[in-house]
């Protein structure tokens, strides 16, 4: 009964209504509006700037762009996991009265924080041009599969964190917590080569944010996709999508007796 | 012929009684159990037994019974916004409610951008919410305001939207828990005429009510729940008259 074209075709306007509405009400009622998407990384960039350039007087030229490279897809990974964390608690009056499918919630989330990140790709651009170097045509390919691997990566911990938070809310704490070790751990404000050697290893296939991060990066300041890193991103991806979908469906049924 | 479009099969529905949450540490190492113990145990409460029930497709049934009884969570579970612990449940085609009425609006969209959302949330297309936009709108009686944020509304203008919405969405099953009062007096007499326009039409109607005026009027047959459980069943007239008989008198006696 779902399979007809009628069904599939509201499904894509419910999608799309729904990333509409997470996207404009969160600067419904200010003044600059959606610009915010714009000024944010920006402003983002700058406290960074100030930290490690102006305070760390850090030596590497190219070091702003460097950053951004990694910090802006990391943001859209950061700020989706957030999002989810609270999204079945925030929308429980939606879930309650519309035999709404959850994880359209959740994909809502994530696609509307990708469009932030998408106001961000041409910051990219102009650092990378202000650097004297030059975009290429090979991010056509490389941007359009990294979206593609991060949105699964993505919605993998977002269907696992978001149901375990309806039943423990501590997770909320947990998830801020492990974003910010992750954040650390995962080479975005340093490279992938300043772990030592005998960890290297360890982080490119434990922390599947490394190669992912790593490849938006290469792509960025090298024109190059670094194929190695990019099909471990993608099979991590996949794990860790698998492994979301099984706690989501697991907890799922339960989901209306604690909601 | 009886084609069947809601089908409830044995169905229970259990509620754990008390919120004890165990420990985080206890859910990571117990995950596994945790899951499948659903539905069982003492510290459960069942707001549903062992209910069987069909319904006919163009049929309008009655539940009636005590506050408890179980009445909305049987149209939760028809909805789907709830499943059974145990039993299964089966609805055939669309299932449009017409519960808390608004409660898919958010205050900060306009009145159009909330009615698109409903809409489809409701279960049709965008394409086609927007063709039925100008009967929503001349039926509430919005005019004007469908291009201000529904906070701005008086609740008599956003519950005359949302039921306008839900009405004009060619329902196929709808779903009705008192909800005849809507806004003011005339409102509530267009609504009321709407409704019964939509299950004289053929639309299949199960409507949970303390009007039992309403219900006698209304429906094809009835349903009298307790305590989760189907106290009686059959023509509205007989079941009214028993539930007026024996309903009102016990329900300080279980307790």
């Amino acid at each position: 009964m779902r399979l007809d074209s009628y069904n599939l075709k509201r499904d894509r306007d419910l999608l799309w209504l729904l990333t509409k509405k997470e996207t404009t009400l969160q600067y419904k009622r200010t003044i600059l509006g959606i610009f915010w998407s714009l000024l944010n990384p920006l402003l983002l960039a700058l406290v960074f700037y100030v930290a490690f350039v102006v305070i760390l007087k850090i030596q590497k030229k190219d070091f702003p762009l460097f950053l951004l490279a990694a910090l802006f897809p990391w943001t859209w990974f950061a700020n989706s996991i957030s999002a989810s964390t609270v999204s079945l608690i925030a929308n429980k009056s939606l879930i309650k009265k519309f035999p709404l499918p959850k994880h359209f919630l959740l994909t809502a989330g994530v696609f509307s924080q990708g469009v932030h990140f998408l106001f961000s790709l041409p910051i990219i651009t102009l650092l990378v041009y202000s650097y004297g170097k030059t975009a290429h045509g090979i991010w056509l390919l490389g941007i359009p599969l990294l979206l593609l691997i991060q949105f699964v990566m993505t919605m993998g911990v977002s269907l696992a964190v978001s149901v375990i938070n309806v039943y423990f809310m501590d997770f909320q704490f947990i998830v801020a917590f492990l974003l910010n070790l992750l954040f650390w751990i995962t080479p975005i404000v340093y490279q992938l080569d300043t772990i030592p050697e005998s960890y290297r290893f360890l982080s490119l296939f434990l922390n599947p944010l490394t190669p992912l991060m790593s490849s938006w990066r290469e792509l960025f300041l090298s024109n190059k996709i670094h194929w190695n890193w990019l099909v471990n991103a993608f099979f991590s991806s996949l794990v860790v999508f698998c492994a979301g979908l099984i706690i989501f469906r697991r907890l799922n049924r339960r989901l209306d007796e604690v909601l | 012929m009886s084609e069947f479009v809601i089908d409830f099969d044995h169905v229970w529905k259990g509620f754990p009684l008390h919120r004890d949450r165990p420990g985080f540490k206890e859910f990571m190492v117990n995950v596994h159990k945790w899951a499948e113990r659903r539905g069982e145990g003492d510290n459960y409460f069942y707001a549903l037994k062992d209910l069987t029930l069909r319904v006919e497709r163009g049929e309008c049934v009655g539940i009636i019974g005590r506050n408890g009884a179980g009445k909305s969570t049987l149209l939760s579970l028809m909805l789907g916004t709830i499943f059974p612990s145990k039993g299964r449940v089966r609805t055939m085609e669309r299932v449009t409610p017409l519960l808390e009425l608004g409660g898919g609006f958010h205050p900060d969209l306009t009145g159009r951008e909330n009615v698109i959302l409903n809409g489809v949330l409701l279960g049709l297309t965008k394409e086609d919410v927007l063709k039925k936009l100008p009967g929503i709108i001349d039926f509430s009686e919005i005019g004007e305001f469908m291009e201000i944020p529904v906070r701005t509304y008086s609740s008599g203008m956003y519950l005359r939207l949302a039921f306008s919405v839900a009405i004009h969405t060619d329902p196929r099953i709808l779903i009705i828990d008192e909800v005849l009062s809507v806004g003011d007096e005339e409102f509530q007499k267009k609504s009321k005429e709407e409704m019964i326009k939509l299950i004289k039409g053929g639309v299949t109607t199960v409507f949970v009510s303390h009007d039992l005026h309403a219900v006698q009027e209304i429906c094809h047959r009835v349903l009298w729940l307790d305590h989760g459980e189907m106290v009686a069943e059959g023509e509205p007239s007989e079941v009214i008259k028993k539930y007026r008989e024996i309903g009102i008198v016990h329900p300080l006696s279980g307790h």
